[in-house]
């Protein structure tokens, strides 16, 4: 079989791996080797789908001997098998980092024979990268669960990055849908890449110069809306790995109808609306000082699909508004619609050297639409007053949506859900899943 | 009105601004070459370029303003925006007035002005460390043709000299006829006015075509979104692109 033909089979295979970063790595290149790591990250292109690519995502085979309901790769889907020699995977990674094409690697792969088999396949061909080839590109390695610690550990020493997917939000969608794959083998190894991370850092203040076991962190993904939980349940579980596990990223994976089973919801699009608004609150939880409680609560378990997570907790605790721009803190800055955190930072500068009015923030770039509701400049109130949450909550939509809510159903707000469905929805919106 | 004239060197904005502050004058244009359109009313000062002069106002810019300020001004430079350079010229006056805290006065047309050319400069820079494509000619140089809209080789330059180190490579700027060589020791920028096409390494188009199927295999087809790759690779990058070719 021909390279090419390879490559088309096992990148098609990785595609589903949402992962593509190449932040947070600051590793050094060496006369005469070649490659370096940028610590903010370089994508290199955007595939039609409009994500970034960054590194060669790529399976070492997409043979595998679990038979996970939801995955292209299980062993009982019908489809060619090939696996990529090491060379050829040097070959590859080396010729298109020579061309600027990627910024490294990030291997993955089905599982052959046993998950020790697997991974030991996997080192030896970072190895060969490294030590034979001298690259000191990014790398990020899947962790196939269920390896020995040992192969964990000597995996860390060679790559930046590393991640161990958690694919369902709880024990008992994994137990229905990927009935082969424990929990206890998903978190067993994040727990110990975490342990092992703050053991290496503590020997950096006595050992200089020792090789960094996986400086990048690691990060982890799930898929939603192939089992029913909801997003609190969902954002609950980020917030705690990134809590517990120091957790780099959490990536969501909309489900994606690659095949159909009787234990899998029929659907004929993937659920990209809410992938992308809980990228939205994933952002809040990481950036914006928010919790998952403020967020989200029982009586309340999902994103709204009108307005985007930070709009919506403004509306439901408008009593805290409007704040005076001149002297309100940095935390809640940021929690104004509106206001990102570039602007935030702008405006506690700006606001040294002078007191700041209406136009100074349209200047520095603040959503005045959004921000003028929510705010007052020197005293002054520019918003509207509103008599309903949902007058308040049409005015912080999408124009699209919200043209359309008024078309479709006059005033009569409250029934938003049941006028448009959610796949209406979905069209309205421009969606922007696209990875950083 | 009055427009000052100079060569297009970094150096030659320095003088001007030298001239303009201790001849007390405002120009309201500083510009030079390609940017210059004769008219009646515009009375036009040559201003030759003193690397002396230059020198002094850099001082000046570290010293009395801030490091920062320097590159805020320089990057704007690179961007080639019309009339940035009076609007640099206003941000140093204003620096020189207040000190290292210009960059607080963002709500200041000169500030944002400088910052917002600084900005777009920064943005592109960074974007064509990812979108720049080298070819391997024969005899084995890589070979990258670019067409930005700011004069970003400089900057680009260094990332690619310690990446690609143990490798002879060009970043061609195509608009401009200039680009950044380097020799697996050093890089310069020269002048280059090769319009041919090179000719290519054996392997190349082999890479070439493992690179557009790794593209299209990549890619979800039930996710399509057109519109959101045009938003983080703007069409106009295209051109130069392998896999868009």
């Amino acid at each position: 079989m021909e390279l090419k033909d390879k490559v088309d089979i096992l990148a098609a295979a990785a595609k589903y791996d949402v992962s593509c970063s190449s932040s947070g790595s600051s590793r050094m290149g060496e006369k005469g080797g070649l490659g370096n790591a940028h610590p903010a990250g370089i994508c290199h292109s955007w595939s039609d789908d409009g994500r970034c690519i960054s590194l060669l995502k790529i399976l070492l085979t997409n043979q595998c001997i679990y038979d996970c309901k939801y995955c292209v790769n299980r062993a009982s889907n019908d489809t060619p098998r090939v696996m990529l020699t090491p060379d050829e995977l040097s070959s590859l990674t080396i010729n298109f980092y020579r061309r600027n094409y990627i910024e490294g690697l990030f291997l993955s792969s089905g599982v052959v024979k046993s998950p020790d088999y697997t991974m030991e396949r996997m080192i030896e061909a970072v190895k060969k990268l490294r030590q034979e080839y001298r690259f000191h590109g990014y790398i990020h390695l899947k962790a196939i669960p269920g390896c020995d610690r040992r192969l964990l550990v000597e995996a860390g020493m060679l790559v930046d990055r590393m991640s161990v997917n958690i694919e369902m939000p709880t024990g008992e969608s994994l137990k229905l849908l990927a009935p082969q794959k424990k929990k206890e083998a998903l978190i067993g190894p994040m727990r110990f890449i975490k342990d092992r991370i703050a053991e290496e850092r503590d020997s950096y203040k006595t050992l200089r110069n020792t090789p960094k076991f996986i400086p990048a962190g690691q990060t982890t993904q799930m898929i939603v809306g192939a089992s029913p939980e909801n997003d609190l349940r969902i954002l609950t579980l980020s917030e705690g790995l990134y809590r517990s596990f120091r957790m780099k990223r959490v990536y969501y994976s909309a489900f994606m109808p690659v095949v159909s089973h009787p234990m899998l919801p029929a659907v004929d699009k993937p659920p990209l609306l809410r992938e992308h608004r809980l990228y939205q609150a994933d952002w809040l939880l990481r950036f914006y000082g928010f919790s998952t409680g403020e967020l989200l609560d029982p009586d309340h378990p999902n994103l709204d699909f009108l307005v985007d997570p930070k709009s919506d907790w403004a509306v439901r605790n408008y009593h805290l508004f409007p704040v005076e721009i001149n002297t309100v803190d940095y935390e809640m800055l940021l929690r104004i619609p509106g206001i990102g955190v570039k602007s935030a930072e702008k405006i506690v500068q700006a606001r040294r050297v002078r007191t700041l009015d209406d136009d100074n923030l349209k200047k520095i770039g603040v959503v005045w639409k959004r921000a003028r509701h929510f705010i007052t400049c020197q005293g002054r109130f520019y918003g509207d007053s509103f008599r309903q949450e949902d007058q308040l909550k049409q005015e912080l939509m999408p124009y699209h949506t919200a043209k359309k809510l008024r078309t479709d159903g006059g005033e009569q707000l409250s029934f938003f859900h049941e006028i448009l469905p959610q796949s209406d929805l979905q069209n309205l919106f421009l969606v922007k899943a696209g990875e950083i | 009105m009055l427009s000052y004239l100079f060569d297009g060197t970094f150096e030659g904005l320095l003088t001007c601004i030298h001239e303009a502050y201790y001849r007390h004058e405002t120009p309201d244009h500083i510009i030079w070459g390609d940017q210059l359109q004769e008219n009646l009313l515009t009375c036009c000062a040559q201003i030759p370029t003193d690397n002396g002069k230059a020198d002094k106002v850099l001082h000046s810019i570290r010293a009395k303003i801030s490091a920062d300020a320097l590159e805020h001004a320089f990057h704007a430079y690179l961007s080639e925006i019309n009339d940035i350079g009076v609007w640099i010229y206003r941000y140093l006056r204003l620096g020189w007035k207040v000190g290292p805290s210009v960059d607080r006065y963002l709500c200041e047309d000169e500030v944002s002005a400088v910052h917002e050319a600084g900005r777009k400069v920064e943005w592109e820079s960074h974007k064509m460390l990812g979108l720049i494509r080298f070819r391997e000619l024969e005899g084995g140089i890589f070979y990258a043709p670019i067409g930005p809209d700011h004069n970003i080789v400089s900057l680009v330059a260094p990332h690619f000299a310690e990446r690609l180190s143990d490798q002879t490579w060009m970043i061609h700027d195509v608009k401009r006829d200039i680009a950044a060589v380097y020799n697996k020791t050093d890089w310069t920028i020269a002048v280059i006015r090769q319009k041919k096409a090179l000719p290519l390494h054996g392997d190349e188009l082999e890479f070439q075509r493992l690179w557009k199927q790794y593209f299209k295999s990549i890619a979800i087809r039930s996710r399509r979104n057109p519109g959101l790759q045009r938003q983080y690779m703007p069409s106009r990058y295209w051109r130069y692109l392998v896999e868009k070719n």
